[in-house]
């Protein structure tokens, strides 16, 4: 429940909310107000299916969905990406934790639609055929995780926290976690794999883009 | 469920004949992976999200289903009209859960489900379904429901009273007593709040059905669906692979079970169910609220002497709420009372430790108050009114062990004196639970090529089961955990029973010790003659079968399982008394800072003792003790149930408003592993829950001055303790 507002720039709970709001705003200017001036807005889509291509872990996938679809949805239920867990549903809990163009966001708050020709990676595009990102490997190595629902957004979160700050202090990590909730009470363990998991491994690079694209939905 | 169940110990079962045969090495024996520290086994799906819980199932075909449920807190069902729901797109099937006629009994009671080809459309269609309520009177609080001429709105009563239960003499004993306090302690209501929701995924094959359903007991949700839909236990399949949590919550085949599993049966399709977050909170169980009202007295020497307490409590519209008190210590006179009230709000369920932390709070609240009244340290009055150490009451040593470890000696008599609005302070408290073994079964195959498979349909929460059956069975055949294939998690497999009470592994190790020594004899049956020696002469170690007397004579496991030919070992095992035990005990220290000015707690540092037997796996018993602590840390600080008194309505149905702990809310946490390997396997799913949420409060008194005899330990109530100890403000 702490919040904390970070002077380092990254994406506090306050100002995705902000994000959240002013975006379901302009939804609504949209569909509602018919008597605005036709000037540089983007077209009416739905409220039925439309063509969305979202780029995640660096493969592309052509979906159809309906506009209100986040993309944590889209990702389980179109893309066949189950790793990351819908829990809150709000954007209070992390278990949805996806980082997109570098930033972590919430992705069951986030519009499928929004997202589109970003970088956005999962909890199935840490590890490399096969092989664990060190910070995959730290959590196994700490027993950083319990029933493990809330494991996959904690290791994306943690991972993002490397990609910031490579060596994280206690309270870089700290702060950089408070956007995640787990029920078993695996956070002393995950606290420990967050501050190991930099020491000596060397975090890979951000996304490797294969270009390959696959069509579903 | 029914009522909260009380651990008690049973009587003395004679050792069976394989748990003599197979005993577990206890030191001097040396073991290879028994109560080392043994990586979670499904670590690296968990990490990797490539494990599919019941929530990531996906069939082909597959329906997803919405309930529709009851918005007040207590009304009679009129009319349901589900025509516009049912021409909506892609509805598919619709399931009366609820007649019309019926009464709903809270918010969030299940009046119907339906079924649609994508979730959305399912939401859509459970909008457009009328259902007419006439609303009838509600309780929201426990003392309206249970005033005098309150109005009827349960029908077997709006309360259920329970038996007195008094021992010696209460008369005598406050006649002894140099001082009484008299008070009342009180705890609120928490839901369990797992992160995976309740619910399952049916698919019917004809007349059988498959379930894959995030439950703590695969084999008793079969029966219970079966039981539900009418056909026999055979044609039922359930299977929970992964879950996300249950902590008592998830030991029933209810309604969202059964209801997947009759609109599947209607739409002829599988049928997804799982509850949204708002649901999770308002049906599927909770920790009941618990009402102390304390008369106790303590002689001038320290010694208690007398107890007398009426005790009330709520566990929703019906279910029971009762809890152990007083709890540990010893009064020699006591009384106690206890009413169940109901009131129009979800019904409870087990959760980690039922009863116990409630009846913890009030007795280790009590018992720093009366150590002052007598000038004593907490922890010495403590000791002197223990009951007698035992391998199964060890608090003694202990809370001396902890005591030292803590540096409980830097502690400061009740009430911070230094200057500013930070104070700090120290706390302790102990805990008990029975655990135990139940009736569990396992199956072991050696295969020719020296593959191996343990088989038990138990089922892991997250607390690391499905590790112990490779710990168990390479410790038997002497084999790397890497070498045995551990199967669980399904109907199809030897029954087990339900992961509750801190039973499962009590439940499952012997079994499984059994089966592998059985099969470990097979295995030197067919070496023996190779050898040239008496089956009895061999041993097992180092993925090697030798002659004890003469290491050197050996054949590899590959070697040895290939004189199997074409008949592999196949062997089951049963619990049997003697490889486990019940009771453990344990003690928790914790140190807090609090903010006079505002109220804020904050919890600085907690050591947690606690024993549970033989330990299986180190890493993952230290694992339950950590989240033991956390699960109390936010009962004593955070969590609470909040009803709107006028709607009967949860105010806070959702991850915002109900508070949990975040990682910087979490303080230092040292496990001290208490291992008592002569005693066999107890578990420890529950005891590390009870104490810490007592010990933070007794710690907040300590630092402040001030006594809070309800949780959560909100700003507002650490205030309202402060001014009414005149202690409040920055130069107080």
């Amino acid at each position: 429940m702490a919040q904390t507002d970070d002077p380092g720039g990254t994406v506090s709970r306050r100002d995705f909310f902000k994000t959240v709001g002013a975006s379901s705003l302009a939804t609504g200017v949209l569909t509602t107000i018919e008597t605005e001036a036709q000037v540089a807005r983007p077209a009416v889509v739905g409220p039925g299916e439309t063509p969305v291509t979202l780029t995640i872990n660096g493969r592309l996938h052509k979906l159809s969905l309906e506009p209100r679809v986040t993309l944590l949805d889209a990702a389980r239920m179109h893309a066949g990406l189950t790793g990351n867990k819908r829990v809150c549903d709000r954007g209070t809990c992390g278990a949805c934790t996806m980082i997109v163009d570098g930033r972590t966001v919430y992705s069951c708050s986030t519009l499928a639609i929004e997202v589109q020709g970003k970088q956005i990676r999962s909890v199935e595009g840490l590890s490399r055929n096969g092989a664990l990102h060190p910070v995959q490997e730290a959590f196994c190595a700490a027993d950083a995780m319990m029933c493990g629902f809330c494991t996959p957004g904690f290791v994306v979160a943690t991972v993002a926290l490397h990609e910031k700050f490579p060596n994280p202090t206690e309270a870089q990590a700290r702060r950089e976690l408070n956007g995640n909730v787990c029920r078993c009470g695996t956070f002393n363990r995950v606290l420990e794999a967050a501050l190991k998991a930099g020491k000596g491994a060397k975090m890979r690079a951000a996304v490797e883009l294969s270009g390959s694209e696959v069509s579903r939905g | 469920m029914a009522n909260q169940q009380m651990p008690t110990a049973p009587p003395p079962q004679p050792v069976g004949e394989n748990a003599k045969k197979y005993a577990w090495p206890v030191p001097p024996a040396k073991t290879e992976l028994l109560s080392t520290s043994v990586r979670r086994l499904d670590g690296p799906a968990k990490a990797a999200g490539t494990a599919k819980y019941t929530f990531d199932i996906a069939r082909p075909g597959m329906l997803y289903a919405r309930t529709v449920r009851s918005p007040h807190a207590h009304a009679k069902v009129v009319a349901i009209d589900t025509s516009a729901a049912q021409s909506a797109p892609g509805v598919k099937a619709v399931v009366i859960w609820k007649d019309p006629g019926g009464e709903v009994m809270y918010q969030g009671d299940v009046v119907l489900a339906l079924a649609a080809d994508t979730e959305d459309h399912a939401r859509d269609a459970a909008r457009l379904v009328k259902v007419t309520y006439e609303t009838l009177p509600h309780f929201s609080r426990e003392e309206k429901s249970m005033a005098s001429g309150a109005t009827k709105v349960f029908a077997a009563g709006n309360t259920k009273e329970g038996q007195t239960q008094e021992t010696g003499n209460l008369e005598t004993g406050f006649k002894a007593a140099a001082h009484v306090v008299e008070a009342t302690y009180a705890t609120q209501v928490i839901t369990h709040v797992c992160l995976e929701s309740h619910g399952a995924v049916c698919e019917w094959s004809g007349d059988k059905v498959t379930a894959w359903v995030s439950t703590q007991g695969v084999h008793a949700t079969r029966q219970q669906l079966a039981a539900a839909l009418k056909i026999p236990e055979t044609n039922v399949r359930v299977i929970c692979e992964y879950m996300g949590g249950g902590f008592g919550s998830k030991v029933a085949a209810d309604a969202p079970i059964v209801l997947a599993a009759r609109l599947a049966k209607d739409a002829g399709r599988p049928v997804k169910l799982m509850l949204d977050r708002k649901e999770e909170h308002l049906d599927s169980g909770n920790r009941p609220s618990a009402f102390s009202q304390i008369k106790a007295g303590v002689a001038a020497d320290g010694k208690l002497t007398a107890f007398d307490a009426k005790t009330w409590g709520t566990g929703g519209a019906g279910q029971g709420a009762n809890f152990p008190l007083p709890y540990i210590y010893q009064f020699p006179n006591r009384r106690r009372s206890h009413v169940d009230v109901f009131i129009n709000a979800g019904n409870q369920r087990p959760m980690r430790a039922p009863g116990h932390p409630q009846g913890c709070f009030a007795t280790e609240v009590l018992m720093d108050e009366l150590a002052d009244l007598v000038k004593m340290d907490p922890l010495e009055f403590r000791l002197k009114n223990l009951p007698p150490q035992a391998p199964d009451a060890m608090w003694p040593e202990y809370y001396r062990i902890g005591a030292k470890a803590f540096g409980w000696e830097k502690r400061h008599p009740t009430g911070d004196t230094t200057p500013g609005p930070i104070k700090r302070g120290m706390g302790l408290s102990a805990c008990q639970w029975g655990g135990g073994g139940r009736a569990g079964n396992a199956h072991v195959d050696i295969m020719s090529d020296g593959s191996v498979v343990v088989k038990c349909g138990t089922q892991d929460l997250g607390t690391g089961t499905r590790t112990l059956l490779p710990i168990i069975a390479g410790e038997t055949l002497g084999l790397p955990v890497s070498a045995i294939k551990g199967e669980i998690g399904d109907t199809n497999l030897p029954f087990a029973g339900v992961s509750g009470g801190s039973t499962a592994t009590a439940g499952i190790a012997p079994a499984i010790r059994i089966a592998a020594g059985k099969a470990r004899d097979a295995l030197f049956a067919r070496v023996a003659p190779v050898l040239g020696v008496e089956p009895s002469a061999l041993a097992v170690g180092g993925s090697k079968v030798f002659v004890k007397a003469t290491p050197s004579k050996s054949l590899t496991w590959k070697a040895a399982c290939k004189l199997l030919g074409a008949e592999p070992i196949s062997v089951d095992g049963t619990w049997e008394p003697g490889l486990s035990s019940v009771n453990s005990s344990g003690v928790q220290f914790a140190e807090v800072e609090v903010d006079i000015e505002t109220g804020i707690t904050k919890v600085l540092r907690v050591l947690a003792l606690q024993d549970c037997g033989l330990v299986v796996d180190k890493l993952t018993a230290e694992s339950q003790v950590y989240g033991g602590v956390i699960s109390s840390i936010n009962f004593a600080l955070f969590e609470d149930r909040l009803l709107d008194h006028n709607t009967g309505q949860m105010v806070n149905p959702n991850m915002e408003h109900y508070l949990l702990a975040s990682m910087s809310d979490i303080p230092k946490v040292d496990v001290m592993l208490m291992n008592q390997p002569e005693r066999g396997i107890i578990g420890i799913g529950e005891p590390p829950t009870v104490p810490t949420a007592s010990a933070i409060a007794n710690a907040v008194r300590n630092a402040t001055g001030a006594t809070v005899r309800s949780l959560p330990l909100h700003p507002h109530r650490v205030l309202a303790a402060l001014a009414q100890a005149g202690k409040g403000g920055s130069r107080a």
